[in-house]
């Protein structure tokens, strides 16, 4: 997939090749839709899962986004690139699902802990517990928060990259995540696992 | 957390070709609807503040397929015979099914797809009102909700699911319905529910929706049950049945199910499971009754409860010679793997072994070097 300022590449030939494929793909042009389905779905599967984590809705989100983004693609002007523009309507999309969604009932301090004897294995299986517990919680978290949580500090972006995908401004970002962060903690107060998953996922935060 | 016991942060996910082709599938019919009914228009540019305008345009999408007075047919979606997904959004749809019209109520979805002739419609979850044109002497028409399948030789009636509940409404016409053992003929303004098998009741009014439809809980994986015989006859037929996750060939032959030990999962053992799959190559649909892909579905309902039985009983229907051991044996590998359990590994390269170019052998690939690059 082509990206601005890819090696071999140049961020001119780049911008070109985005405005044609948007431009033949909202003439609805099938085979431009399909090659843009192929080179953007990786991209906006990542921005649904990471904001959502592993769940049943996936594939029709996905479906919903890539609709949105047909939809709106004759407003794409190549201001970025188009990796980019169709991440920002994926967490559109997401923000969409958190909303619907009510937070399930479940204590976070009855979940299982699985139990696993090999270092590897039982690292393994922390780190699905942790995930599991930390997308538990995020449930819980208002979802502009949640979602500037998940791409900044579970994806690693930048915050000035989250405010380019949320259309939102840098300082917002950075409350939003502070927020997000300060509602973690309280609800892992009572889980070691959750809390000791936020502490290294917050040493990595860019 | 000591330092060596970083986590890292949370993997995404690959998703299967399986699963993106299923995707690609929805998309596309959800374009060509688009496409029949939309006349150009588009949401304008993304807003600054995306998240105050998203609400109001989706109400206003609500609105104007009410206005439109489109209840049911806001999407016409022309289906071939390639198997399909449909997913209705906010505002209900309608799709062509051959001779057939299906009306998706909001938040439905369902896949099409023809077994042994017969046209055959799983819904997932949701609501579809069914016009079936008489069938004459062609293939009954059938639809498959949870545990209950209803077969029908020309009728209009209404297959209504949330998670495991059951509503089937009849305008008119005559269907059969089946459910974990029970049968009842549901006529003309008569109702059936999953929650009371043995009642048939008289509709008063407008058929309710069943609980909180397309809820977010509604099972996405699709078990799926296949003991269908062609007749012109309207009758039922039995055993779990949920949507299919992929359409896949019929089996011919399904193994016997070892409810005793786990079987043994060395690579010697293996080959001898395998040598009438080769023989047996995809896309040629096969004849008969299908208890593979029905244990296959139950399996699959059972791996949340119990996934010891339900990798024992993978294990088992891999040593069959269906397209069905394909799907099992990665099933068993990946459960495994989700168990940590040592024999993943194994499994996998069994997988490989028999099924270099199976369904899920890039899926396979990249999981066995996952739990390799993990090993000490």
């Amino acid at each position: 997939m082509p990206t601005i300022g890819a090696v071999g590449f140049p961020a001119s030939a780049a911008r070109e090749h985005d405005l044609e494929l948007a431009r033949r793909a909202a003439n609805g042009e099938r085979s431009a839709q399909r090659e843009l389905f192929l080179e953007q779905r990786a991209n906006v599967h990542r921005a649904l899962f990471r904001i959502l984590g592993s769940n049943r809705e996936l594939e029709d989100l996905l479906q919903d986004a890539f609709i949105e983004i047909y939809r709106a693609l004759p407003s794409f002007r190549g201001d970025s690139t188009l990796g980019r523009w169709c991440q920002t309507i994926a967490v559109r999309v997401a923000y969409l699902a958190i909303s619907r969604r009510k937070p399930p009932a479940v204590d976070l301090a009855l979940v299982e802990e699985l139990v696993a004897s090999d270092i590897d294995v039982r690292r393994h299986a922390l780190l699905r517990e942790a995930t599991r517990r930390l997308y538990a919680a995020l449930d819980r978290v208002e979802p502009k928060q949640r979602i500037a949580f998940a791409l900044a500090v579970i994806d690693g972006k930048s915050l000035a990259e989250v405010a380019e995908i949320t259309d939102s401004t840098v300082f917002a970002v950075k409350t939003r995540v502070w927020r997000a962060r300060r509602d973690l903690m309280k609800r892992a107060s009572k889980d070691t696992v959750l809390a000791a998953y936020l502490d290294e996922l917050q040493g990595g935060e860019s | 957390m000591t330092d060596h016991e970083r986590l890292g942060p949370p993997p995404v996910e690959p998703m299967s070709d399986v699963a993106w082709s299923r995707v690609e599938r929805g998309l596309w019919a959800r374009m060509d609807a688009a496409e029949a009914t939309a006349s150009g228009a588009h949401a304008g540019p993304p807003s600054r503040r995306w998240w105050i305008v998203a609400a109001p345009l989706v109400a206003a999408a609500a609105v104007a397929a009410i206005v439109l007075g489109t209840r049911t047919t806001t999407q016409e979606i022309a289906v071939t015979d390639e198997p399909a997904r449909v997913v209705s959004g906010s505002a209900p749809s309608s799709v062509s099914f051959g001779d057939s019209h299906v009306e998706l109520d909001a938040n439905t979805a369902l896949v099409m797809d023809h077994e042994h002739g017969h046209p055959i419609v799983l819904l997932e979850r949701g609501a579809a009102w069914f016009s079936v044109a008489p069938r004459k002497q062609r293939p009954e028409f059938i639809v498959r909700a949870g545990d209950a399948t209803v077969r029908v030789v020309g009728t209009r009636f209404r297959v209504a699911r949330s998670d495991e509940r059951i509503v089937v409404d009849v305008e008119r016409g005559l269907v059969d319905v089946q459910f974990r053992g029970s049968m009842a003929a549901v006529g003309a303004s008569q109702r059936w529910s999953s929650e009371a098998p043995a009642t048939i009741s008289t509709i008063a009014g407008t058929p309710p929706a069943v609980g909180p439809v397309a809820s977010a809980e509604a099972p996405a994986e699709p078990p799926a049950e296949s003991s269908v015989e062609p007749s012109t006859e309207t009758k039922t037929t039995s055993g779990p049945a949920r949507t299919a996750p992929e359409p896949r060939p019929i089996a011919k032959h399904a193994p016997k199910l070892e409810a005793k030990a786990e079987p043994k999962l060395d690579a010697k053992a293996e080959p001898k499971l395998d040598a009438k799959a080769e023989s047996n190559p995809r896309g040629i649909p096969a004849t008969g009754i299908d208890t593979d892909r029905a244990e296959y579905e139950r399996l699959a309902t059972l791996e949340p409860n119990d996934p010891a039985v339900a990798l024992t009983g993978y294990l088992a229907l891999a040593r069959g010679t269906s397209r069905w051991a394909d799907l099992a044996l990665y099933a068993a590998a990946r459960l495994a793997a989700d168990r940590h359990d040592r024999r993943a590994e194994t499994l996998l390269g069994i997988y490989l072994q028999r099924f270099p170019d199976g369904a899920n052998a890039a899926d396979a690939r990249q999981l066995l070097a996952r739990l390799k690059s993990a090993r000490p």
